[in-house]
């Protein structure tokens, strides 16, 4: 039975028990809803839930836990002996998935029943012929000890189904003759439905933060495993970036390091004053009809993918700059370079600094416009001696987030910086970004074994921190500013 | 009204400082302030009296053209300061604002330091010569404002760490230090404690020896306190002006009465 048809019949199961919960909740009363201490969809949908949410949660707990067991029951059949040279564990218990498959597909076709499947043995039929038959390729000839996991590991799958569609199915019919059994006028379907919404709430939301525990655990997992083959000391203070795949490769994150401050820093120089005026204008002098065109307008910048602007550094600004700036001054011949990645990443980021910026200014007091004009002080001179004094912790804030942007910022610097690891300060020279490395190191046939392909998390987890730094600095700027006027 | 001391004051008779005549406001479709002619005396202390809306600081902003910063206000009529036509458009608003001071209902200082928030208006306005000048401005303007003993020492702490009357004291010395010939004052008291509600009074009272001081008020007590002459507004007219021992005792208009007894408003 395939896991949607068990949905479908879970959910089947619980729009009875919603059913049958309005029937008996009715019956009880007498027929006069009047009685009964909740609308009387409550104790339907209480029903429902009751059969069907554990059941479902039970469900992706299964499938979530099933094949860690197998595997791990299976995996002793393979010895050190099968696993071939340079290969792992884990290739060959992939093979043992695939013949599995495998002989599901033989099965199927040629008709053979399980007992003819248990006769067959790989050292005396040709078992890689015929599962090629069925469009299972395999690199060698069946070994006999992944022959008979991968037979075991059908089993236990088989098995494993089975048992989980009983459960499955229980746990639904239980959830629903428990909750079905407590209708009667009394019963608080009302608040029972509540807590059963918040407590689902409160699982949505884990959700989302266990990822995000997962997601660094697994970064600073993998940074060990870089630190335990690679020298810390060389990765810290290294002034060079030479990864080499056959092995003695210099691994130093300062290029890099030094590659994505360049580009982040020219890209704030650009868009931080232009975002501001931006602000200003929008906050202190336009319109509220102009104002509520120009906004949304000019946060559509915000919206257009990264990959796009990379296009148009690509295509557009990095020839512009080579042709009119770079070359006339003899600066350098290269399209892609520090100023190409900055302009554009800098066009990108006027939205950031220039709708928060806006935000925070008009969150300054209008009493502070109104002293102010009421000393005989113009527009312009408010603006600078009291609003944006005033603004400025905020601003810093938006300026800080904006920054974080900038340096974890991938698409625009691929297409837009080069891929030269270089410590320079030529503007107009192609250089490179921590994140620019990550893809390149981690693109194309890899193993996650050498510190080539390794490194590529220690630099994930350097620019988490360093964002995670600016966004925590940022937010404490920004906390501060918000309780000076509250 | 027993609760009201009303003290013998003289109204020098010194000129017509302020002359409106005809003054209407608009709020967009809204008719805020309706034909109000009122001349205000100078070197007295004139207060506006009126139920909530009436319109009182929405004529007082008219005074230093404050409503022009709203886009949906319209002035019409004539409203001359010694003679000059402040709605001329040889004016500047921005000239006149600075002749003209206002204190606000909340104490607004600048998230700037005691100094620089009482050096602010003479700053952008070149009123001094050097250093040393602008030190003196602002230390009579803080002596004026009766905050020069409480502030002298922490001059360069931010204003907004003073308590609530200090606050409005500063805003005080912050209008002061333009040297206006008019100060308008919205409801200066209304977000102070009595002890520095009292403070603000005193210091009103000895404003006038220098300044024509127009105040609004939501305090009819205050009012008799501090004023030397009463205006009362009512839905956008200007019901009754005069002495303010004649207002409050022997009003005129029943609708003054009313509103002074507690009946309207």
């Amino acid at each position: 039975m395939s896991i949607s048809v068990l949905i479908l019949i879970v959910l089947a199961i619980a729009v009875a028990g919603y059913v049958m919960a309005r029937r008996r909740a009715m019956a009880l009363t007498g027929g006069d809803r009047r009685k009964l201490h909740s609308l009387i969809g409550y104790y339907g949908q209480t029903v429902f839930l009751f059969a069907s949410v554990p059941a479902l949660l039970f469900l992706g707990a299964w499938l979530f836990v099933q094949p860690i067991v197998i595997e791990s029951r299976v995996s002793s059949f393979i010895t050190p002996a099968d696993i071939p040279e340079g290969g792992s564990l884990d290739l060959v218990m992939s093979d043992v998935r695939r013949v599995a498959g495998g002989l599901d597909a033989v099965a199927a076709q040629d008709g053979l029943s399980e007992a003819d499947l248990e006769a067959m043995r790989a050292d005396f039929s040709n078992v890689r012929s015929r599962l090629a038959s069925v469009g299972v390729a395999l690199g060698s000839d069946v070994k006999p000890n992944v022959f008979e996991a991968a037979k075991v590991y059908r089993g236990a799958l088989k098995t494993s189904r089975l048992a989980m569609v009983i459960a499955v199915i229980a746990a639904s019919l239980a959830g629903l003759v428990l909750s079905y059994r407590r209708v009667s006028p009394e019963f608080r379907a009302r608040n029972v439905f509540e807590g059963f919404l918040v407590a689902l709430l409160i699982g949505a939301s884990l959700v989302a933060v266990l990822t995000t525990f997962g997601i660094v655990g697994s970064l600073l997992f993998e940074s060990i495993h870089f630190f335990q083959l690679y020298p810390a000391r060389d990765f810290f203070f290294s002034l060079t970036w030479n990864p080499q795949f056959r092995g003695g490769s210099d691994l130093g994150i300062w290029p890099l390091l030094w590659g994505t401050l360049y580009v982040s820093f020219v890209a704030l120089i650009f868009a931080v004053p232009v975002g501001m005026m931006i602000a200003i204008y929008l906050s202190e002098y336009a319109s509220k009809r102009l104002r509520s065109v120009a906004k949304p307008a000019i946060e559509i910048l915000a919206g257009i993918p990264t990959i796009v602007y990379g296009l148009f550094a690509l295509i557009t600004v990095g020839p512009f700059l080579r042709d009119y700036f770079a070359q006339p001054m003899g600066l350098g011949s290269s399209s892609s370079s520090v100023m190409t990645a900055g302009l554009v990443m800098g066009i990108m980021l006027i939205p950031f600094v220039s709708s928060l910026s806006d935000d925070i200014i008009n969150a300054v007091p209008q009493s502070m416009r109104d002293g102010s004009f009421g000393l005989g002080a113009t527009q312009s001179e408010t603006v600078r001696q009291v609003i944006l004094p005033a603004a400025l912790p905020g601003i810093v804030g938006a300026i800080l987030l904006a920054a974080s942007r900038a340096i974890g910022e991938t698409m625009i610097v691929v297409m837009g910086a080069g891929a030269a690891a270089r410590l320079g300060l030529n503007p107009f020279e192609a250089m490179t970004t921590i994140t620019v490395k990550i893809v390149s190191q981690l693109t194309g046939d890899t193993e996650f074994a050498s510190p080539e392909t390794l490194v590529a998390f220690a630099l994930g987890m350097m620019l988490f921190i360093f964002t995670l730094g600016l966004n925590v600095i940022a937010l404490v700027v920004v906390r501060k500013y918000r309780e000076q006027y509250e | 009204m027993d609760d009201i001391r009303l003290v013998e004051k003289t109204v020098n008779a010194a000129g017509v400082k302020i002359a409106a005549r005809g003054v209407q406001v608009y709020y967009g479709e809204t008719h805020a302030i309706k034909d109000v002619d009122v001349d205000i005396a100078d070197r007295t202390v004139t207060a506006f009296i009126g139920p909530s809306g009436c319109g009182k600081s929405t004529f007082l902003r008219c005074l230093n053209r404050m409503n022009d910063t709203i886009p949906i206000c319209r002035v019409e009529g004539k409203i001359t300061i010694d003679g000059e036509d402040i709605y001329d458009k040889r004016v500047d608003p921005v000239q006149l604002r600075a002749k003209v001071g206002m204190v606000f209902q909340k104490p607004n200082p600048f998230p700037k330091s005691i100094y620089d928030n009482v050096a602010y208006g003479p700053k952008i306005h070149g009123l001094n010569r050097n250093k040393a000048e602008l030190d003196e401005i602002v230390e009579t303007s803080l002596r004026k404002a009766a905050l020069w003993n409480e502030a002298k020492d922490r001059l360069s702490e931010p204003g907004t760490g003073l308590s609530g009357g200090q606050q409005q004291r500063l805003c005080i010395a912050r209008a002061i230090a333009t040297s206006p010939e008019v100060l308008l004052m919205d409801e200066p008291c209304s977000a102070l404690d009595p002890i520095a509600t009292a403070q603000v009074e005193e210091l009103i009272d000895e404003l006038r020896s220098q300044f024509s001081v127009v105040i609004v008020t939501h305090s009819m007590q205050q009012a008799a306190r501090v004023s030397q002459r009463t205006a009362f507004f009512h839905l956008g007219n200007l019901v009754e002006y005069g002495e303010t021992s004649q207002i409050f005792t022997n009003p005129s208009d029943p609708r003054t009465e009313s509103y002074i007894t507690g009946r309207i408003g």
